[in-house]
């Protein structure tokens, strides 16, 4: 009943102004519409269309006895409400009548329901007013449409079945015959709806005059079962066929029918009287089929057969001897090819179709079909200003307040602003532009969404919906998006996407599929889902001597393979899901990362840097080592950390994955970092493992734990949680774990707050595997995560060479967004403690290691590790300085000079030497004597907190910046150029001397 | 049946033109004979070059009203006070301004088709 009332306001407006008009149609209503007219005057007064709207949009919701006191404004309108009261009451005289006609007009079948009695006099009423134009002179609005919903007292509407095409046919005819006879026959209407064939409706108040109507038409078949439309679709039948197409030059189309039904057409020209229209699309013709026709030698037709679409290429044709004309269109004075009376031009086959063989609406091209459409001699380019012609099918909603968009049409193109109000087609939007006024009304189909590099986007429509990522690129109206799942770029209309701070995998889940399952395909072979489409499921396949990825339909999938098991390494170490390994030769050698499925033999890891197949990497199992820790216990942690030195210089590694990271992007866009890092999400890490307490009333119990507070987790025991301090938990899965390895890992929590957004992928298997097999998957992790040196190896320090090693702990780790504010340096101040290094990490350093091939790679573990000792003296980070070489001693900086034989003295450096060598100014202000010192013998001031800082390594030495704390062993500082925050070594920051 | 009834369409097919205004559905040549019954002020008959301006050969859908006053699908489409005759459900264009002046100089309202 209310498929009105939400529509514009316009239908209701419109409907009251028609009774008006009809006033002035019937002279015997001159008093009354007298008022009408005055009424109409003033309204088209009060300044057409906005006028309008106002006045319908009160009473769209108010019935009319509201409009009485909005008269009251009015002396107009006053009067003609008082006037219409008068007539009604002189018409209705009993008080009770007046309620019945009023009621059902709210509501008439409801009051039919109560008043059954009454129903002959409503009817006799009801047709008198019907005559009446009293009864349409007044206001119509949405109520009164709705007043006008058919009940059983109207006549109803019955379906009649006639022959295919002559529907319209049969409604004249049966107009005419009306007409010719007379009154004969109580038919009120016949309609024929151009969507409905084969069936006309036919109102009246009984089937007998309906079939009475219909004796001896042609075209109707008389003897068919007339159907009774159901009063509740009634005015479905009337609504249903008001949406006429608009069809209109360059609108993107659909075939309906054919050959080509599916494809993509556009329209090059309408015919609106012959309701036929010229598309143009790409021919599926096949020439050899067309010559064989040609020739006369017909050829068995295969009818399911569609030749593919190809451009019709001429000299292939005039090759194949067929008869290619060149010919004028007599209409639009183009020329054409003409092959077998079809036109071509550009390849494109232009075609005459009827307008009811197409779909025109809500035809959205896919972003590769627009492609192919564009002639391939035309640079390859598209020429995306004609990409308006996409928006005419945008849904409601479109635009959003406060969306970005820029004018692609008009005097205003290409003017950006952001979106004030949405109104039925215009949209006010407001801009920087000097000199106009704001806000600006633009015709929506003059907008288009806009984006800039950076932004973080959701598709909302399109073959890639659902997919979330960053702008890359911007390319007129088309983005390139780097996808969350996928790690690749994805090419997307501006106008497909809207502003999301959402990160999603896409679809991570078709059925029972899901992203990164081992899967057993049809042709018994196995390999990874790397990638859900809506349509496609892209597989790893499991071949290890070189990538294979298949794309797949889910039904091709036989079943999940969810059997697992391990496999063992070179060295016949055994490998458990979540180890790390590193795989020594064939295609992916040099890579390494965890492994995230095993199968006969065959591994598949996650190289986090390699942006191939979403970072997949497949291998045999003799091929790898492990590197990382396994789960079985604590001689491993020595075993893994010998091979994490081992492993420190390699991985090579792309230098510039910058753009493919999250993190970075969270300093372009302000808020950025903010809301895509999850804080102290390394505590979830923690959280699903089973622990037991050790300490405390609890003590002895055993758990899952399930929050991870700052000093305290809450376990859940068997029955209940409780809260336990958290020295006073084990991990159950290893008992060699000490509990004091628990705090360095809160310590850590603060380091890795953007840990999920690099690797969203990751979380979704971690989190479903944990439970069942936590045993494989949690204690790699943990020897990694939680070992109070795993941040000091070199592995971490090395975590821009890349080096996959450290997946556990840094390879999510992201250099600018993870600075928390609301912690700086805490990292620093938990690890300072450094506990369990002492009885844990200096055995293990001292550990020779068979693994460890050359001791020289393992020393910088050494210095490295310092920052987390407390107490140390950071000047010791200087060796790694002078390894690395890297270093730069600039004027300006704070030094300690260390003399043979002498105490170190405080200085700055005035001039540095061709041979390294610097000219100090003692004093920190160097305001002292001058000393000539060798390199060897300055070390750098380790800043405090807010120094002023250069940089004197890495990619930003030479900037200044202010140090803002440790986190771990990171600086982070703040670039005074860019204020950026970006994380360093800390032996890459020099205090400067204050000037 | 009231008032007398609208010219009935003497043919099906593409020929129909539908008044922007009342939406009475004729061909052209009826148009242009004997413009329109609802909106007789538009003068179709006299000056051809309006029939254009004022009909659209595209619309959707056709209802022959015998009985207008009686019918409800008629006046559900506020079209019960129209004469007898052929009418579409729905035209997609508006009237050209000029003409909705004219209708309102007339006094006579004119509905703008609703938008989808």
């Amino acid at each position: 009943m209310s498929q009105y009332s939400d529509d514009d306001d316009d239908y209701s407006d419109d409907g009251s102004e028609m009774e008006e008009e009809e006033e002035e149609e019937e002279p015997e209503w001159n008093d009354k519409g007298g008022s009408g007219k005055k009424r109409g005057r003033s309204k088209s007064d009060s300044g057409g269309r906005g006028g309008r709207k106002k006045k319908s949009s009160e009473s769209k919701y108010i019935v009319w006895e509201a409009e009485v006191s909005d008269a009251e404004d009015d002396d107009e309108d006053v009067d003609e409400e008082d006037d219409f009261f008068v007539n009604g009451e002189t018409d209705l005289p009993a008080e009770d009548d007046q309620r019945q006609y009023y009621q059902p007009r709210f509501n008439p079948l409801q009051e039919v329901e109560e008043d059954f009695d009454n129903l002959e006099k409503i009817k006799e009423r009801l047709s008198r007013y019907a005559k009446d134009d009293d009864y349409e002179l007044e206001e119509l609005n949405e109520v009164d449409q709705q007043a006008l919903l058919p009940s059983v007292r109207d006549p109803k509407l019955w379906m009649v079945k006639c022959v295919i095409g002559r529907e319209r046919e049969v409604a004249v005819c049966l107009m005419q015959k009306i007409i010719d006879r007379g009154s004969e026959f109580k038919i009120r209407s016949v309609i024929a709806l151009d969507h409905l064939q084969n069936y006309v409706y036919i109102e009246a108040d009984m089937e007998a005059h309906v079939k009475e109507a219909i004796k001896g038409m042609r075209n109707i078949y008389a003897n068919n079962k007339i159907l009774l439309v159901p009063i509740k679709e009634m005015t479905d039948v009337l609504s249903v066929g008001s949406k006429a197409i608009d069809l209109s030059r360059d609108m993107w189309v659909r075939m309906k029918l054919g050959i080509y039904k599916g494809d993509l057409a556009q329209v090059v020209d309408v015919d609106n009287v012959r309701r036929r229209v010229t598309v143009k699309l790409i021919p599926r013709i096949d020439l050899q089929v067309l010559a064989n026709k040609l020739e006369g030698r017909e050829t068995v037709k295969k009818k399911a057969f569609a030749p593919p679409p190809r451009f019709m290429n001429v000299d292939e044709a005039r090759e194949l001897h067929i008869r290619v004309e060149h010919r004028r269109d007599q209409t639009t004075g183009d020329y054409f090819e003409s092959i077998d009376n079809m036109l071509f031009k550009n390849g494109f086959l232009y075609k005459k179709v009827s307008t009811k063989s197409i779909a025109a609406q809500n035809i959205t091209p896919t972003f590769d079909e627009l492609e192919r459409f564009k002639r391939p001699s035309e640079n390859g380019e598209i020429d995306f200003d004609d990409l308006s012609t996409l928006f005419a099918n945008r849904k409601k909603g479109h635009f959003m307040k406060g969306d970005a968009v820029i004018v692609i049409r008009g005097d205003l193109k290409n003017m950006k602003g952001w979106i004030e109000k949405v109104d039925e087609e215009n949209v006010l939007i407001r801009s920087n532009m000097k000199g106009l006024p704001n806000p600006l009304a633009v015709y929506e189909r003059d907008l288009c969404k806009y984006f800039e590099p950076g932004n973080f986007v959701k598709v909302v429509s399109g073959s890639h919906e659902g997919a979330t990522g960053m702008v890359v690129k911007v390319d007129q109206h088309v983005l390139i998006v780097l996808s969350d799942t996928t790690k690749e770029h994805i090419r997307i209309f501006a106008d497909h996407v809207v502003k999301s701070t959402e990160v999603t995998n896409g679809v991570t889940k078709i059925g029972d599929y899901e992203l990164h399952d081992l899967v057993l395909l049809s042709d018994l072979s196995f390999g990874v889902i790397i990638k859900l489409d809506s349509e496609a499921i892209q597989i790893l396949k499991g071949v290890p001597d070189k990538p294979k990825v298949s794309i797949v339909k889910a039904r091709e999938i036989k079943y999940k393979i969810e059997k697992r098991t391990n496999a063992q390494d070179r060295y016949k170490n055994v490998i458990t899901v979540k180890d790390v390994v590193r795989v020594i030769e064939g295609y992916s050698k040099g890579k390494q990362g965890p492994v995230l499925q095993i199968h006969k033999g065959v591994l598949f890891m996650h190289d986090r840097h390699n942006l191939e197949h979403a970072g997949f990497i497949c291998a045999k199992c003799s091929s790898c080592v492990l590197v990382g820790g396994s789960n079985s216990g604590a001689n491993r942690i020595v075993d893994s950390f010998s091979r994490f030195g081992n492993f420190k210089t390699p991985a090579p590694v792309p230098p510039s994955p910058r753009r493919f990271q999250r993190g970075d992007m969270g300093s372009n866009i302000g808020s950025g970092a903010g809301r895509r890092q999850w804080g102290g999400r390394g505590n979830d890490l923690l959280v699903g493992t089973y622990v037991k307490i050790r300490l405390g009333p609890f003590k002895g119990y055993m758990g899952r734990l399930v929050e991870v507070k700052e000093k305290s987790v809450r376990v859940e025991l068997e029955a209940k949680i409780v809260t336990v301090d958290r020295n006073a938990i084990s991990d159950m899965t290893d008992n060699v774990t000490t509990p004091s390895q628990y705090n360095n890992m809160g310590s850590q929590t603060p380091m890795h707050p953007s840990r999920t957004p690099l690797h969203p992928c990751m979380t979704p298997m971690r989190d479903s595997g944990a439970t069942p097999i936590h045993d494989g998957m949690r204690t790699p992790m943990r020897n990694r995560a939680w070992n109070p040196y795993t941040p000091m190896t070199p592995s971490r320090d090395n975590w821009e060479n890349g080096n996959p090693g450290s997946w556990g702990t840094s390879s999510q780790y992201q250099p600018e967004s993870s600075y928390d504010p609301a912690t700086p340096g805490s990292g620093w101040a938990n690890s300072t403690p450094g506990r369990s290094y002492s009885d844990v990490g200096t055995p293990i350093a001292n550990a020779p290691s068979p693994m460890t091939p050359s001791s020289v790679s393992y020393l910088p573990t050494t210095p490295g590790g310092q920052p987390m000792t407390p107490g140390a003296d950071l000047d010791l980070m200087s060796p790694d300085i002078d390894e690395e070489g890297e270093t730069w001693l600039t004027p300006g900086i704070l030094v300690n000079v260390h003399k043979t034989g002498e105490d170190s003295k405080e200085g700055v450096i005035r001039d540095v030497l061709s041979d390294g060598s610097c000219v100090v100014a003692v004093g920190d202000r160097g305001e002292g004597d001058t000393v000539m010192a060798t390199q060897r013998e300055v070390r750098l001031v380790f800043p405090r907190k807010n120094d002023h800082v250069k940089i004197v390594g890495g990619k930003y030495r030479g900037s200044r910046a202010t140090f803002i704390g440790l986190d771990g062993s990171d600086g982070l500082v703040r670039l005074d150029d860019s204020l950026e925050i970006k994380i360093m070594k800390p032996a890459m920051l020099a205090k400067l001397a204050h000037e | 049946m009231g008032s007398a009834p609208a010219q009935i369409p003497t043919s099906f097919g593409h020929e129909l033109r539908a008044c922007l205004r009342c939406r009475l559905v004729k061909t052209y040549d009826q148009f242009r004979d004997a413009g329109c019954e609802n909106c007789p002020f538009f003068k179709m008959e006299e000056d051809h070059e309006r029939i254009v301006e004022v009909t659209t050969p595209n619309f959707n859908g056709i209802i022959s009203v015998m009985d207008p006053s009686r019918s409800w699908a008629a006046r559900w489409l506020r079209i019960g006070k129209f004469a007898p005759g052929c009418y579409t459900l729905a035209v997609a264009e508006p009237l050209p301004e000029e003409m909705q002046l004219l209708c309102q100089e007339e006094r006579v309202q004119y509905v703008l088709p609703k938008r989808m």
